[in-house]
């Protein structure tokens, strides 16, 4: 039966371990930044991949050529980042509707779409250090489904079974994530509205 | 004007994840409303600052290099995959021994896999399910407006007529603090399925109907953060309440919205 993308049957050759290393490599940078914000410390960003790349080599044989190698490696890293200390202890930190809840007031954040001009927004979307204050404040949840969706440009479809979550909870923790910034960003539209008057 | 669209609309269109008949429908919208134009530049702005920042991480040179010297040397990798043997070869095991002692795991293996797949199974559709009906009540509640915003049985139901592939009923008597709020036609499993809205007291609730499918489970309940989760099943259809309520007041609703299909 399959059960994930990436296992499914594929007319490739047995993979080999000379090419993981052809596989991997140019994902590093992709690997590397996306440890580095789920664990907000170089060091352990490294070894984290580093860790995650032992894994992946180890477990190549399992990996059917011909499919997501992306997804594969990706969904090893993030259970090598959830069962390292600063993963459990960004989980066990604040859950994440405690989170959603301590910085809105509710248990939803307000609805994802409001109405504000795009002059303002690009002002205050141009403020890179307040966007990226946001996004360190995010749950570890909604910030990996942002990365995955934003900087690893991965289909909702590829996310949901990197994750091992159902679609629409990608899609609502997508939404929840990009409400939570424009709420976080909200003060910087302030100023910039006082700014311009 | 139609309504405005929904957030988690306007999400997909951002991340090209629309089908095309839903983004044929949003761009007529978008021709009309300012609101959401807006609100679509501003999702797309976004969406690329994200993107732009969030690449900021580079690995270090020296990190790229171990690494690169790391997967491309043939030696390391042998050493790394020789690390993984297990000890049995190399602790001197006669090959009758290992034979036996892997003959055994396996059997054993064999057993706790199949014991888990029938029980784990079962568990894990429930997990999803679970998963999947708490995301999209709680989509509902950020949303101010339910698809169709009505409290008469007699306008909701009809709404549903073409677009749901089986047909339900609703209760004609509530409690008294309970009231009909409004209905949403949304996705379970990837299929269609109608949501509909309460009010208890000061709560919300979503109740999901879908036809059923073979394999479904008789009911099961759960909780996962505040929610309660009820399934019922009857006539057909397969029902999920879902609501922060205390479960005695949503089983009621439950127990109602299921009564109510077995009326003709």
């Amino acid at each position: 039966m399959t059960l994930l993308p990436w296992r499914r049957k594929a007319e490739a050759p047995a993979p080999d371990a000379s090419s993981f290393g052809e596989l991997a490599l140019p994902l590093l940078p992709g690997l590397y930044n996306f440890a580095a914000w789920l664990a907000r410390d170089r060091g352990i960003a490294e070894d984290l991949v580093q860790e995650a790349l032992f894994k992946g080599l180890r477990g190549f044989s399992t990996f059917e050529p011909g499919t997501n190698f992306k997804a594969w490696i990706f969904r090893i890293l993030r259970n090598t980042f959830l069962t390292s200390q600063s993963g459990l202890h960004a989980m066990r930190t604040v859950s994440l509707d405690d989170e959603v809840r301590e910085h809105t007031g509710a248990l939803m954040p307000e609805s994802a779409i409001d109405r504000r001009t795009p002059e303002l927004d690009l002002l205050r979307l141009s403020d890179s250090e307040a966007l990226e204050r946001a996004m360190n404040k995010l749950a570890p949840p909604l910030l990996e489904v942002l990365l995955l969706a934003d900087v690893e440009e991965m289909k909702y479809r590829e996310i949901a079974s990197l994750l091992g979550i159902p679609l629409g909870t990608v899609m609502s923790r997508l939404a929840r994530a990009r409400s939570f910034l424009r709420r976080e960003l909200a003060p910087v539209k302030e100023w910039a509205r006082e700014a311009g008057q | 004007m139609s309504e405005h669209l929904a957030p988690l609309v306007m999400n997909a269109l951002a991340d090209g994840e629309l089908s095309p008949d839903d983004l044929r429908t949003a761009k007529q919208h978008l021709e009309e409303c300012l609101a959401c134009s807006s609100a679509a530049l501003d999702q797309c702005l976004l969406k690329s600052a994200v993107t732009r920042l969030g690449h900021r991480h580079q690995p270090s040179e020296a990190f790229t290099a171990r690494m690169n010297s790391m997967l491309s040397s043939p030696d390391r990798k042998d050493r790394l995959t020789n690390a993984n043997v297990p000890h049995a070869r190399r602790n001197g095991l006669s090959k009758l021994a290992t034979a036996a002692v892997l003959l055994l795991m396996v059997g054993a293996g064999a057993l706790i896999a199949v014991l888990s797949l029938v029980h784990g199974n079962a568990a894990s559709q429930h997990d999803a399910l679970t998963a999947e009906v708490t995301d999209a009540h709680v989509a509902m509640l950020a949303v101010s407006q339910p698809q169709v915003l009505s409290s008469d049985r007699h306008t909701v139901k009809p709404w549903f007529q073409g677009k749901l592939p089986f047909s339900f009923n609703l209760p004609e008597n509530l409690p008294s603090d309970v009231t009909l709020t409004g209905a949403n036609l949304t996705y379970l499993d990837r299929q269609p399925v109608a949501q509909l809205i309460f009010t208890i007291g000061k709560h919300k609730a979503s109740v999901f109907l879908r036809g059923t499918s073979p394999g479904n489970s008789p009911g099961f309940s759960a909780t996962t953060n505040g929610f309660h989760v009820i399934e019922f099943n009857g006539h057909d259809l397969e029902g999920i309440a879902v609501s922060d309520v205390d479960s005695a007041r949503l089983t009621e609703l439950a127990n109602l919205l299921r009564l109510a299909q077995t009326k003709p």
